[in-house]
């Protein structure tokens, strides 16, 4: 039997996904629940709730591919928005370092 | 005969971005009236007269954003697009931000002005009809691996790839980018590439352009960084060569390099791409059992 699949056991560029704080952020005060960006993403990153205030939620961040950033041109209001790219770079490079010194 | 040619803003007037697709297409339609200004809304009503326009004509498309509604108004007719103008993209390109107000700024106005200029530059270009520029590839050396009934090819040598799945063949100070194999037979019947503009500055990790097949759209992430000095223009017309020649006639643009050793780091060689692939195909046919497809 094939072992199952767990998105939280992926890697990305030699450093566990779950280091990189990659994913969108939605800004409530600009979101119109127009659900755009939800109807775009492919890899299940966020999630109706149709009865909640927060009518869309990030449910799976880990999920969001690194460094695409597809759904936010998606989005009519400009409510979402990504972790500075450079920054994440930098991050990355920063684990890959101390694990390789390790 | 030279085709008519019809400009389709989508006019969106909710929203800013909308507003500066119109106004791009009124200064369009001043510098040059020759050129058909077709109405979002009445050719939504399925105006007669511009039906017929635009079976015969060269289409070029303005959208404001995402939802691309001037897009969609082509689609839904089963025409073709022969340029798509997106002001997001464009606002990247003149490094202008417009404001979110539905009457425009001073900075809406300039960047309305800037990319009217631009698709003048098109249509001038188009008419000089230059011969597409092809790159010659060459024999490329594969690795392969075998998946149901899939074959998969990574080359062995002299390209480089990010773990978006596109790759960068360096040559001297320029380079060629586009996506592995895995990519493209994860997209599918590739149907439509938008390029960046020529001149753009990307950074490494930044996206250069969308494709859409018939089952997604996907963003293309540089694996380098630098300025686009040429694209595929052959793949406007011909979308499916990246499904036939990922790593050859199917490359999405050439950047000039701006440090090819900083992006190295980063980036997996052929050796290291390979397993990496694999694992990803793997992992693809894992998410499928789950879901029971």
């Amino acid at each position: 039997m094939s072992e199952s699949y767990d998105a939280n056991s992926e890697t990305f560029m030699g450093v566990p996904r779950t280091e990189i704080p990659w994913w969108p952020t939605i800004d409530y005060s600009k979101c119109n629940f127009c659900m755009e960006c939800d109807k775009f993403c492919p890899h299940g990153v966020y999630e109706r709730r149709e009865n909640e205030e927060k009518q869309l939620i990030i449910k799976n961040p880990y999920n969001c591919v690194v460094f695409c950033r597809a759904c936010a041109k998606t989005c009519p209001v400009d409510a979402l928005s990504f972790p500075d790219k450079r920054e994440i770079i930098a991050l990355i490079k920063n684990i890959r370092d101390q694990s390789e010194s390790k | 005969m030279t085709k008519t040619l019809c400009i389709l803003p989508c006019n969106g007037l909710d929203k800013s971005l909308g507003v500066i697709a119109r106004q791009v297409a009124l200064n369009v339609i001043e510098k040059s009236p020759n050129i058909n200004l077709i109405c979002p809304v009445l050719l939504n009503t399925g105006d007669k007269e511009y039906e017929d326009i635009l079976k015969e004509s060269t289409i070029i498309v303005i959208d404001g954003c995402m939802t691309r509604c001037a897009t969609k108004l082509i689609d839904k007719r089963n025409l073709q697009i022969n340029k798509k103008f997106f002001i997001p993209d464009m606002s990247k390109k003149f490094k202008i931000k417009p404001g979110k107000e539905l009457i425009l700024n001073e900075d809406g106005f300039r960047l309305a002005d800037q990319i009217a200029l631009d698709i003048l530059d098109f249509i001038n270009e188009s008419k000089d009809k230059k011969p597409i520029e092809q790159r010659e590839i060459g024999e490329i050396d594969y690795f392969k691996a075998v998946v149901d009934k899939f074959h998969f090819h990574v080359p062995k040598m002299g390209y480089y790839f990010n773990e978006n799945d596109c790759w960068i063949k360096p040559e001297g100070n320029r380079a060629l980018m586009g996506i592995s194999d895995f990519l493209q037979k994860q997209a599918g019947d590739i149907i439509m590439v938008e390029l960046p503009e020529m001149g753009l500055e990307v950074e490494q990790f930044d996206d250069f352009g969308n494709f859409e097949s018939t089952k997604t759209v996907l963003q293309l992430i540089s694996p380098g960084s630098g300025k686009i000095c040429a694209i595929n223009k052959e793949l406007e017309n011909a979308p499916e060569l990246v499904n036939q020649d990922c790593y050859g006639k199917g490359w999405f643009v050439e950047i000039e390099l701006k440090d090819f050793d900083a992006d190295k780091e980063l980036l997996m060689d052929g050796p290291a791409y390979f397993p990496y692939m694999q694992k990803k195909i793997e992992q693809e046919r894992l998410k499928r059992e789950k879901k029971g497809v």
